[in-house]
């Protein structure tokens, strides 16, 4: 080793020394599990660098401790007669982070950003998709580049005009910042996208703004002092810090180096929740998991079959003695996520498991299966723990009640996701993350028209779907997806098995973190105490 | 000397071309691609995505691409970290996975030979069982059951070092450092206590004695050398992991080197970055084992001949 080298080596040491320690009073230390896919607004996908992006972006609207949709940087907000024209009125005097007024235009220049091929940006879907705003699949699919046939418009500085192809009452969970922040223009024309993770350069319109950021190590925020409502944000720098194990984020919580953790490991949920019942937070997500079926390969064409496998699986046994994750058995698909909706669950629901497992039998005799005979079947899954400690807990629940053989195919991620597009599986361990806390989300994934993979043939839930898609109010358009959801449990494409949920330790000094369905936990609502 | 070097550099370069060449194309035998989801992104902006990434074009194109590229000294972008370019990435991991490996090659060496010293002049006196025991427990013992008790009992307990990252100095240093040189300190010792017994029963040693050369003499001038050989050998290949980073070590210790971006570069798809660090490591190998090989030639004139 060179001498010199040597000499760089000591001086890089001494730099780090020179690091301010990560627990200093009055700092909230957030985990983020492992590192964020991207800080740039328009481009991240991540939810764990989503808190990050609402700590330093605002949307229209906001989501409160507990994920209720509260006002952002609009104040107000009207919908039109029709459901399709949403009109948002800007607070007076909003700025941004460096002192630049911030105008309507910035957020129509962030969504147009979000939906530009260039920025090769996931997200768009948000807006030709999930709500369909005009011109937002012409800008996103390159038919065209004429911005000016984009739905969205600032008539003048303080109002945002949103016109839709169809009524569509989720679209306000859509105006927060992880699927619509504003762009700061000049910044980013002078800068590029390089501009959101140098601090230096960074310009944001949220509580805070983003002062250090390492790679694989953390983000730093400090709060901002040009945020409308700084005089109530009480916590003045956050950290996230990223960890990829989650026994090490373990143990840097119990050494006082977080307050709130990414995760907790399964291992040590029971012991946890015996020793510390007041840290330990378990609350449902959007996360859901469900067992589709192979519905072009014999016999999961026949109902019969697809419902004797999923009546035999014990839900509550599975998630609560085998898996142990503290996820939410379900009998539903939609249902779950909104207390408003009332959605259908599967017939048998109302059963025993006994009397399941006795129409399970029934049924698999009928479609031509016994003990001489016994179905042999793959379920296709992540290596990920918990997901195989959960298909081997269902491969043994068909084996004990039916005789059915599976074979638990486990893969590397990437490769179950392409996995699903070939025939080469019976079962797929299947799950869906929904973009905002309804029904609706989870619903329009299963249209026949919408996701190719389910070879599900069935016009009278896509005739369903449409007719929903065009009742402006929430109550309304409630009964009729679930009318709709009724359609999709009565066919058994798949076996809804449980909602997983975000699992937490926070410190007892944390005060405002609350269960949140949606995940939004804005770090302007928490109070160290 | 210099015909020796300038060969062995220019096989270096056909290693690192071979080497650049096989990963790229074992990438994409993987199923799966960098943008992979089971979200309905529509074909057109899917078709976009991939596009603005080259991923579009036909894979000898992609190649042709990133060899251009790497000739230019640019590594490509990352597909999973979207903020950053892979030579920014390994900008910003690689000083953290130096740094520790660096420390932890010191301490292994200076540990690992002073405790076979030990063992070799006092052989089965206390210090000679006690290096024999660190060495077992160095070598039997994995990082990852190591690492979780060091913070249990250090961090947690004690409450002297952080259990992770790298927010806390030199402290933040101290645990992965002592992990990461623990089995390295056990295979020290134990090859550098063996070569030293087998060393001073040699014929110019017993000679040397003979001749009334003083023990302390002889033990720096004709057996050390001799018996540092195999050590040297072994610490060259050694160094060039430690300091490149061990992906072990960087997870239990949530550090934000090198290897963590290695396996989720690989685990997402992340072609240029799985490249990128692939070439860095492979650098990494075959300049240590060229420098093992200088110093080796400089010590022992045999090796210097062979080349």
């Amino acid at each position: 080793m060179k001498f010199r080298t040597v000499l760089g080596m000591l001086a890089m040491t001494a730099a780090f020394g020179l690091a301010a320690p990560a627990f200093a009073d009055g700092v909230l230390d957030r985990g983020v599990g492992s590192e964020w896919s991207s800080l740039d607004p328009q481009v991240n996908f991540d939810a764990a660098a989503g808190w990050i992006l609402a700590d330093a972006y605002e949307g229209l609207v906001n989501f409160d401790a507990k994920g209720a949709i509260i006002p952002g940087a609009a104040e107000k907000w009207e919908m039109s007669a029709d459901g399709k024209t949403y009109t948002f009125t800007l607070r007076e005097g909003l700025k941004w982070s460096n002192g630049d007024p911030l105008v309507a235009q910035d957020f129509v220049a962030g969504m147009l950003r979000t939906l530009n091929p260039e920025t090769a940006s996931e997200k768009g879907y948000y807006f030709y998709s999930t709500i369909q705003i005009k011109g937002a699949g012409a800008l996103a699919n390159a038919e065209t580049t004429d911005t000016s046939v984009l739905g969205v418009t600032a008539p003048d500085a303080r109002t945002v005009v949103v016109q839709m192809e169809a009524p569509a009452p989720h679209m306000l969970d859509l105006m927060g910042s992880f699927q619509m922040a504003p762009l700061h223009g000049a910044s980013f024309a002078a800068n590029g996208a390089g501009g959101f993770i140098d601090p230096a350069k960074v310009v944001s319109n949220g509580a805070y703004v983003i002062t250090e950021v390492v790679p694989q190590s953390h983000v730093l925020l400090q709060k901002n002092p040009n945020y409308w409502d700084a005089a109530n944000v009480k916590v003045e720098t956050v950290k996230y810090h990223v960890t990829e194990d989650v026994s090490t984020e373990l143990k840097r919580y119990d050494a006082g180096e977080l307050d709130i953790t990414y995760d907790i490991p399964l291992a040590q949920i029971e012991t946890l929740k015996a020793e510390r019942p007041d840290e330990v937070m378990i609350f449902a997500s959007t996360y859901l998991i469900y067992y589709s079926f192979n519905l072009s390969v014999p016999p999961f064409d026949n109902v019969d079959m697809r419902r004797a496998l999923s009546l035999a699986i014990d839900r509550e046994v599975l998630e609560g003695k085998i898996v142990k994750g503290g996820a939410v058995p379900t009998f539903a698909y939609g249902g779950g996520f909104d207390p408003a909706y009332q959605g259908p669950q599967i017939a048998e629901a109302a059963m025993t498991q006994p009397e399941r497992e006795a129409l399970a039998q029934e049924l698999y005799a009928k479609a031509g299966y016994g003990p001489d005979n016994p179905l042999k079947l793959s379920i296709a899954t992540t290596v990920a723990e918990v997901n195989t400690r959960r298909a081997n807990g269902i491969a043994l629940m068909w084996k004990k009640v039916l005789g059915v053989e599976a074979q638990v195919n486990g893969q590397e991620r990437k490769a179950w996701l392409d996995l699903f597009y070939t025939d080469d599986w019976g079962v797929f361990a299947d799950n869906l993350v929904g973009d905002f806390a309804g029904p609706e989300t989870f619903l329009s994934y299963m249209r026949p028209s919408a996701e190719p993979g389910y070879d599900w043939v069935k016009p009278e839930y896509d005739a369903a779907m449409d007719a929903a898609a065009v009742i402006p109010d929430k109550a309304g358009r409630y009964v009729a997806l679930a009318a709709a959801e009724k359609i999709l449990l009565d066919d058994y494409i798949f076996a809804p098995i449980a909602i997983e949920p975000y699992r937490h330790l926070v410190k007892p000094n944390v005060k405002g973190f609350e269960a949140s369905v949606a995940g939004y936990h804005n770090s302007q609502f928490i109070t160290l105490e | 000397m210099f015909p020796f070097v300038a060969k062995r550099i220019w096989s270096g370069f056909l290693t690192l071309a071979a080497l650049a060449t096989l990963t790229f194309f074992i990438m994409r035998l993987a199923p799966g691609g960098p943008f992979s989801r089971n979200r309905k992104i529509s074909p057109e902006v899917q078709a976009n995505i991939e596009a603005a990434f080259h991923l579009d074009e036909p894979v000898w194109q992609q190649f042709g691409r990133y060899i251009w590229g790497i000739v230019r000294g640019d590594l490509g972008p990352s597909t999973r970290f979207r903020d950053y370019s892979v030579n920014d990435l390994i900008a910003s991991g690689l000083p953290y996975s130096l740094t520790i490996g660096f420390w932890a090659i010191l301490v292994a060496s200076l540990v690992g030979i002073g405790l076979g010293l030990a063992g070799a002049l006092r052989r089965n006196g206390w210090t000679d069982y006690a290096a024999g025991t660190v060495g077992v427990i160095g070598i039997a013992v994995p990082i990852f059951i190591i690492g979780p008790l060091a913070q249990l009992y250090f961090s947690v307990h004690l409450g002297w070092f952080p259990v992770g990252g790298m927010n806390d100095g030199w402290r933040s240093l101290v645990l992965p450092v002592l992990v990461l040189a623990l089995p390295n300190i056990a295979y020290i010792s134990r090859l550098t206590r063996s070569s030293l017994i087998e060393t001073m029963r040699e014929n110019h040693v017993r000679t040397s004695r003979a001749k009334g050369i003083g023990p302390w003499l002889v033990m720096v001038r004709h057996v050390m050398t001799g018996a540092m050989l195999p050590v040297v050998a072994y610490l060259g290949p050694a160094a060039a992991a430690l300091i490149t980073g061990s992906i072990l070590i960087e997870t239990v210790f949530a550090l934000p080197g090198i290897g963590r971006f290695f396996v989720d570069a690989a685990l997402n798809r992340d072609y240029p970055l799985v490249m990128g660090i692939t070439l860095v490591y492979g650098g990494f190998l075959i300049l240590f084992n060229l420098l093992t090989d200088l110093l080796r030639g400089w010590m022992d004139p045999r090796v210097r001949h062979e080349g």
